[in-house]
């Protein structure tokens, strides 16, 4: 029986879990029930054969907290909505938290359930309509949902007629010139001509139509066109206007010529020209020379106060 | 840039009497340390005096700069002022008694070639130390990987260095756009770049900031030539009306110029007295090396006999 201890050993991949929340590969179980009663080897609990789970999450104990918090969430479903502040929110979610944890490293179990029991008598009516909400919500999200679905599938079948009605068409053409070749009098060249500009014409037709949009009454956001919506203007929120001061920095020295100025005042003629190679990475000789006469100047009077 | 660099926060001091402070306190702190603790009852000859560390820190600054001039590939020149910069700064702090200058100075050069980013891989590096077998190399190569923490830390983590060669550099530049009346600056460029060298073996990167040790270089080579550079500080520099500055700018070359007139390499014969007085406390007292045993049984690491068998794999199949 050791060997249910690591369930991934066995070939047979399926892990089940149970009410006291060891696990066990599916082997284990029918040896288990095979065996005779159904009592845990480990933790001793009376076991039932269809109370087993397939395990979701690969860490034992996070599936075991996962199902602890599921039922736990039940009793517990009050939303910032009931509370009147967001302290006694925090306070309320921190005692949810509380009890997730003690149940699932089995501290202070008694204790936690009693408390559980208390609240649930006290908030009864609350877990209630929490509840009956709760419901309404999700089904309203699945009659959105069902809703979408319809109209695609709508549109696809329109499409798809579509398609057919062109076929159609086309085919009558075909069958129509052949009738006439048989049994008109005039030449075929005519009869050929003829067919030429129906077929065109059927063209532009099928062109035409795919063009035109289809009359709709929603905007995309889901609102009615003919309905009006009376939108409040966003909140205006008054601050201190901001002024912006160039940023000043001490360097010690005689000031230095910007570089966009270096070119002018002939700085340039004195450094290493760049060549192609250097301008198409960005560089250009102004750097090399900024860089230097920069080094030159910086710190040269340390002693000196400089004015702002 | 070097008006916010750390280099002027932490490591420019007012005067030489403050730097000579600083490397008597360091001297002073391993007297004692050797006196009360390694050894008691050694005799005051026995140890370095300040002016005997003197001497042999010049030597071996000395000898760090003609390692870089020989290095190959060459070794660029700011990546040697800042390996210089980084044994004066070290040796500020700490003695030679505690920390033997011929593994510092290498990993002084080490780490500068790192810091300024002059690619070099560590083989290579041992390779440009001809003397040595390429097993010594690799010895060398271990003491110098061990050493490069403590040098960083001993420079209190500050691994820019602003050096005079690209100050001196703008100043041509700034000379040759802003003042033709010197018809030829770059006549001026030798003399300065002769001066800069001398003066990165002074004192002169802890005192002076390296744009006014350039001005200084170039100045000098223009009095040289018997050409007068007044107008330019007055005008180009903004300094005419500001007689202050101007007397305190003058003030700092003056001093500049006499450290560099100061500075004299000591004689052979004093050198080999001081080194072997080092050699013999380094032998007996060897605190770093003691050190370096007690950090490997702290750490855990494996005993040293393991890695001495595998130097002895790598001589075999060594490259160099």
């Amino acid at each position: 029986m050791r060997a249910s201890f690591r369930p991934r050993l066995f070939i047979d991949r399926t892990i089940r879990k149970q009410s006291c929340f060891v696990i066990r590969c599916e082997n284990c179980v029918e040896m288990l029930f095979v065996r005779g009663s159904g009592n845990c080897v480990q933790c001793d609990t009376p076991l039932r054969k269809n109370n087993f789970r397939v395990q979701l999450f690969e860490d034992p104990t996070v599936d075991k907290e996962v199902e602890i918090r599921k039922k736990v969430l039940k009793i517990f479903n009050k939303r910032e909505f009931d509370f009147s502040g967001l302290r006694e929110y925090n306070d309320y979610l921190e005692l949810v938290e509380d009890t997730v944890y003690n149940l699932t490293n089995n501290l202070d179990v008694e204790n936690t359930k009693l408390r559980m029991e208390q609240y649930q008598r006290e908030n009864r009516d609350l877990i209630q309509k929490n509840k009956a909400t709760l419901t309404r919500e999700q089904e309203e999200l699945e009659e959105l949902l069902l809703l979408e679905q319809q109209g695609n599938e709508q549109r696809r079948l329109d499409v798809l007629q579509e398609e057919q009605r062109q076929l159609n068409a086309k085919r009558k053409n075909k069958q129509a010139l052949l009738d006439e070749l048989e049994k008109s009098q005039l030449p075929a060249t005519i009869l050929l001509a003829q067919h030429k500009v129906r077929a065109a014409q059927l063209e532009t037709q099928i062109e035409h139509q795919k063009q035109t949009v289809k009359p709709t009454n929603l905007f995309s956001t889901g609102i009615h066109m003919r309905q009006t919506v009376s939108l409040l203007p966003a909140p205006k929120i008054e601050e201190v206007l901001y002024r912006y001061q160039p940023l000043h920095v001490e360097t010690y020295g005689p000031q230095v010529p910007e570089l966009e100025q270096l070119g002018r005042v002939g700085y340039l003629n004195h450094v290493r020209a760049a060549m192609p190679q250097d301008t198409a990475g960005g560089y250009s000789s102004a750097l090399a020379c900024h860089r230097a006469v920069q080094d030159a100047f910086s710190g040269l009077f340390p002693f000196k106060r400089m004015n702002s | 840039m070097f008006h916010n660099s750390s280099q002027k926060k932490y490591w420019i001091f007012p005067s030489e009497d403050e730097v000579e402070h600083k490397r008597s306190k360091a001297n002073q702190k391993v007297r004692s340390k050797i006196q009360e603790n390694v050894k008691p009852g050694v005799s005051d000859s026995m140890l370095l005096e300040r002016h005997e560390e003197d001497v042999l820190f010049r030597h071996y600054e000395k000898r760090l700069l003609d390692f870089c001039n020989v290095f190959k590939p060459v070794m660029p020149k700011s990546v040697v002022g800042t390996a210089i910069m980084y044994f004066k700064r070290f040796y500020m702090n700490n003695s030679i008694m505690e920390y033997h200058p011929r593994i510092i100075m290498l990993t002084c050069a080490y780490l500068s070639c790192k810091v300024d980013e002059f690619n070099v891989s560590s083989t290579q590096f041992v390779g440009n130390l001809v003397q040595e077998s390429p097993a010594g190399q690799e010895r060398v190569l271990e003491q110098i990987l061990e050493f490069e923490l403590l040098l960083i830390q001993q420079l209190h983590f500050h691994l820019v260095v602003h050096n005079p060669y690209r100050p001196m550099e703008g100043l041509l530049i700034d000379i040759k756009t802003r003042y033709p009346t010197l018809e030829n600056p770059e006549s001026l460029r030798k003399n300065a770049d002769d001066f800069l060298t001398q003066a990165a073996m002074t004192d002169a990167g802890l005192l002076f900031p390296p744009s006014q040790i350039a001005l200084t270089a170039i100045l000098n080579s223009a009095s040289r030539a018997s050409l007068s550079m007044e107008s330019y500080l007055n005008e180009c520099l903004g300094l005419k009306g500001d007689k202050e500055s101007l007397s305190k700018m003058y003030d700092s070359m003056r001093r500049m110029k006499t450290l560099l007139k100061k500075y004299e390499f000591p004689k052979a014969e004093l050198v080999n007295v001081c080194k072997q007085k080092l050699e013999r406390i380094h032998a007996e007292f060897g605190i770093s090396s003691n050190k370096r045993k007690r950090g490997y049984e702290e750490d855990g690491h494996v005993a040293k006999e393991a890695r001495l068998a595998e130097e002895e794999e790598w001589t075999d199949e060594d490259l160099i």
